[in-house]
């Protein structure tokens, strides 16, 4: 029988019933007894028709749900009359509910759902450790010649893959576009165990130099950009200007995150989504770089039942042997790090995320407080009720259930509502996916994350109603129906209960402000800190150059020059140059530097990071000059460089360093560089730390074919943005600009992370002061409620109104200032875990706690003073005559 | 609902089915006709309201021991809802008026004890 037969069953039944009673009064009237006995006689022959149908009911097997429903109908008309009392604790519950779901859906994403990959939890990445550079670098990436060595000789891998991912213009003519561009080793396809849906891999024999022009597409490129062409296997597409051939598409479900290594590493870059697969082939000279290469990301599946700490031993063999066979010159200690590969992916994010959760979770445990408290100065007016219903004979666990009916439509609701704001508030939390796990397509409510919605609504109307349905289920009848009903006040217990509540709230909302103000004022240090560069009125833009048009240094500097001729000619500019790497995007090339007359062996030259730059790079950002002179375009191919005041002081302690000379570590053919000026330090990599070591090359020397623009005007830079692109593709239709953009908005960019936590705990914290506020604010209004006769008599002994203010806001403050220094304690107790979220600023600054807990004194005397207004204009009159 | 009106319907439940059953290997009956047929054959020594014949009705229906239609009763020229004994509702009378026999004998024996051979 199904629930929705209830109705037809139910009329049917009554049916029946009609038709036998009216049959036994028919048959009582022909035996003659008169019609109005007939009627009586019928019924006492029949029985309680009532009970007769609950019975029949309960024989249907639906008495559970119709009790059930009963419960709802009658607790929502019971909610219906005290719609204030409903809509705030709803809201509160929803409020709770939604963050947290939110927040766990973010959470789970990064940490726990399994990449989408067949068994993924044997999928490590691997890292290398070379013990000389590991103050510097503490893991490196991996080299194209220990690779093949371990690919030929380990025992624990079933398949490994290195990579480099890009990016790269698709297409030729038209508006070019960018795609994200992954070169692996074919070995890709058995490491994650997919092959392409169309088509077929790559093979070894075309990760060759010169047979590698072949390309997988994923299946949204293919799509997008080919229309799902069917016949696109063995087409020839424009990859970088060279054609490609196409040899497969990958299925629709094949997603991969971004695996971009240290030379491309930046915390706020959002790399375009891989779009293509190549060959990764080495040349013969890449492969005997024994110590030069550390360049790629190493991917590999341990094989079934082998243990990461087994692989590293079998790894670190390898390292050992390799170490042992270094040529004397790049001598290192070389060893191995494996994570797995969603650790990895995970990386420094899981901290934050983890605050967040338990910030939220405080601000949903702030919640059912609140409603606790609600629930708890309800039960009062209930006691009578219950009493009654105590008298009458219901026991225990129906008065059990009368008291958590409520709560439990409340939290029900407050569930449902909390789904629908978290449905509503995760696609927005997609921008604040960590880079390298904004992979998976559209972040949205799922099934962990109602899951999660539901086990807290579960949750809130267990904790919430447990303590109100405690204490009415324990009424004593007698004692309640005896007292004088209006006097029904409230127990001691209740009320002590009450006052522990709102001084929970009150810690954990201390914890949660003091939290966000140390976060909040790392923030404003941080956004506040001397980079070292200036950002007014500069646009920033990144190009992309093909390969083939643009295959070495001349060329690309060439155009370069180009279009920086063309920036200078547009009106408004100011200056325009060309930099490898945009501030505050990342780092890229490191190497070493060789002071004339070192002769250490490579591995232990200091470590620098190399920037190209055209002459006005350091006047377009105001990177101030210490000593010698910028480089001009009339050096055009002549070895100069400038250093940071840091390189200057470490590689020539004690000297000026103008005219002296390096060169690069790896004792390349080219001449010394000369070094002809010093400039400031500054934070152009994070700005949370000094830049390392820079060293600035003119971009004659080395150009990349991804490259930023730093353009300085002098009017709006918004609106320079179209004269930038139309200046580029006025020298090169087919060159991608793939993002222009403000150089603040770097710097804004650069902080994003942190500043979306930020918001989020201030969003937090301010639930949770508002509800404190509101927890104590009800508190001492009811016993201000409760105490007008007590209060009107005070007055009339000739009480001062200003004593009664103290009177309530006395006890009104005392459990605020007890949660208050709880807080204090639990979010000092907990400063360890934020300390490294915090940029100087001590977990344990007096200054930031004094302040939360002067928030709270603040929120709860304006809580108090509405009460404590009411009290004090009692009239002494009125009230005593009131009883 | 109490717990003594369950506890009362738990000792007659068992008795009743079988007592409706029965009634009904005479033919189709609606529930009036039952309890009236029940009480007039045991003298009105059952004292029971009718009102009890209807959840035991649904539950042999739910069980599918009696189905159930509505019909024209030829005598009133009204729809009454007739129940009839099906298939497994005439094994299931079997099975318990033998249950109801062992128990009675058992009884008995307790209560009529007769020399026992040994």
């Amino acid at each position: 029988m199904r629930w929705w037969q209830f109705g037809k069953r139910s009329a049917d039944l009554e049916r029946e019933l009609r038709a036998d009673l009216q049959l036994e009064e028919e048959e009582q009237r022909e035996r003659g007894v008169p019609p109005e006995e007939a009627r009586y006689a019928a019924r006492r022959a029949f029985g309680n028709t009532i009970l007769i149908r609950e019975q029949t009911h309960e024989e249907w097997g639906w008495a559970i749900f119709e009790r059930l429903w009963q419960d709802i109908l009658y607790a929502t008309r019971q909610l219906r009359r005290s719609p204030g009392f409903s809509i705030v604790t709803m809201m509160t519950l929803a409020l709770g509910i939604g963050a947290t779901t939110a927040i766990f859906t973010l959470v789970y994403d990064v940490m726990l759902r399994p990449l989408p990959f067949s068994e993924p939890d044997r999928l490590v990445n691997i890292q290398e450790i070379a013990a000389e550079w590991s103050n510097i670098y503490p893991t490196l990436p991996v080299s194209a010649n220990h690779f093949t060595f371990w690919q030929k000789n380990n025992r624990t891998f079933e398949s490994m893959a290195v990579m480099q991912q890009g990016s790269a213009p698709l297409g030729a003519e038209g508006r070019p576009l960018q795609v994200g561009v992954l070169a692996a080793t074919p070995g890709i396809f058995s490491v994650l165990q997919v092959q392409p849906w169309l088509g077929r891999a790559f093979t070894a024999g075309e990760a060759q130099p010169g047979s590698d022009h072949v390309a997988v597409l994923t299946y949204s490129l293919w799509r997008e950009q080919f229309g799902g062409d069917p016949s696109i296997v063995g087409k020839t597409i424009r990859l970088n200007g060279f054609p490609y051939s196409v040899v497969g598409v990958m299925p629709k479900s094949f997603r991969i995150p971004s695996v971009q290594t240290l030379a491309t590493i930046g915390e706020t870059n959002r790399p375009s989504p891989i779009g293509v697969l190549e060959p990764l082939a080495f040349s013969k000279e890449r492969l005997a770089e024994q110590m030069g290469d550390l360049n790629y990301f190493g991917l590999a599946r341990l094989r079934p039942g082998i243990s990461l700490a087994a692989a590293t031993a079998d790894l670190d063999a390898l390292q050992h042997t390799i170490s042992a066979n270094l040529p004397a010159d790049e001598k290192a200690t070389l060893s191995i790090a494996l994570t797995p590969f969603q650790q990895e992916l995970v990386g420094n994010n899981r901290k934050p995320l983890l605050i967040l959760l338990t910030a939220v979770a405080g601000l949903l445990l702030v919640g059912c407080m609140n409603v606790t408290n609600l629930l708890l100065a309800r039960s009062v007016g209930q006691k009578q009720q219950m009493a009654v219903a105590a008298a009458l004979g219901a026991r225990r666990a129906e008065l059990l259930r009368m008291a958590l009916r409520e709560t439990a439509v409340l939290a029900g609701a407050g569930g449902g509502l909390g789904i629908l704001l978290a449905a509503a508030i995760i696609p927005a939390m997609q921008q604040y996916l960590p880079p390298a796990l904004d992979f998976r397509g559209p972040l949205r409510l799922d099934w962990a994350g109602a899951i999660c919605a539901l086990a807290l609504a579960l949750l809130a109307a267990l904790v919430a109603g447990a303590a109100p349905a405690f204490m009415v289920s324990r009424t004593a009848p007698n004692e309640v129906l005896h007292s004088e009903s209006r006097l029904a006040s409230e127990s001691r217990r209740n009320r002590r209960a009450r006052r522990v509540l709102v001084g929970v709230e009150v810690a954990v909302s201390v914890t949660l402000v003091v939290m966000t103000g140390l976060l909040t004022a790392s923030l404003i240090k941080l956004m506040r800190v001397d980079r070292g560069f200036t950002t007014q009125r500069t646009v920033t833009a990144t190009v992309d150059l093909p390969r083939m048009a643009y295959p070495d240094d001349q060329h690309r500097a060439a155009f370069y020059k180009q279009i920086l001729e063309g920036m200078d000619r547009l009106p408004g500019v100011e200056h325009a140059a060309v930099t490898s790497v945009l501030p505050l995007t990342g780092d890229s090339w490191g190497d070493m530097a060789r002071v004339d007359g070192d002769n250490r062996p490579v591995t232990q030259l200091p470590l620098e990071s190399f920037r190209s730059v055209s002459p006005e790079y350091f006047s377009t950002i105001h990177l101030q000059l210490l000593a010698g002179r910028f480089f001009g375009q009339s050096e055009w191919g002549r070895n100069v460089a400038l250093v940071s005041e840091k390189t200057a002081k470490s590689l020539w302690p004690g000297k000026d360093p103008v005219g002296l000379r390096f060169s690069r570590g790896d004792r390349t053919k080219e001449g010394p560089f000369t070094v002809i000026g010093v400039v400031a330090n500054a934070r152009t990599i994070s700005l949370a730390k000094p830049d390392p070591m820079l060293i600035y090359v003119p971009y004659w020397y080395r150009c990349e074919p991804v490259a930023g623009l730093v353009v300085r005007t002098r009017q709006d830079p918004a609106e320079m943005a179209n004269a930038i692109r139309q200046t580029i593709w006025s020298v090169d239709r087919s060159v991608p600009i793939p993002t222009v953009r403000s150089l603040g908005g770097l710097v804004a960019d650069s902080v994003a992370t942190q500043r979306f936590e930020m918001d989020l705990l201030l969003l937090f914290a301010t639930s949770a002061l508002f509800l404190a506020g509101i927890g104590v604010y009800g508190v001492v209004m009811y016993s201000v409620t409760q105490r007008y006769r007590e209060i009107g008599l005070r007055i009339a002994l000739g009480a001062q109104r200003r004593s009664v203010y103290q009177l309530v806001l006395r006890d009104g403050l005392l459990p605020v200032a007890l949660g208050a220094a709880a807080g204090v304690v639990i979010a000092f107790v907990s400063a360890r875990v934020v300390q490294s979220l915090l940029y100087e600023v001590s977990p344990y600054d007096p200054a930031v706690a004094a302040g939360a807990v002067c928030v709270l004194l603040a929120v709860g005397t304006a809580a108090c003073w509405l009460p404590a207004r009411r009290a004090a204009s009692v009239e002494p009159m009125r009230v005593l005559r009131m009883e | 609902m109490t717990k003594e009106t369950k506890q009362r319907m738990a000792v007659l439940q068992g008795t009743l089915d079988m007592l409706i059953l029965r009634t009904l290997l005479y033919g189709p009956a609606h529930g009036h006709q039952i309890g009236k047929h029940i009480q007039r054959t045991t003298n009105d020594f059952l004292q029971m309201q009718h009102g009890s014949l209807y959840p035991a009705l649904h539950r042999l229906e739910r069980r599918g021991w009696v189905a159930s239609k509505w019909e024209t009763a030829p005598d009133r020229n009204r729809d009454f809802k007739y129940y009839r004994l099906t298939e497994k509702g005439r094994k299931q009378l079997a099975i318990e008026e033998s249950q109801w026999k062992q128990m009675m004998e058992a009884v008995a024996r307790v209560m009529w004890p007769v020399a026992e051979e040994g």
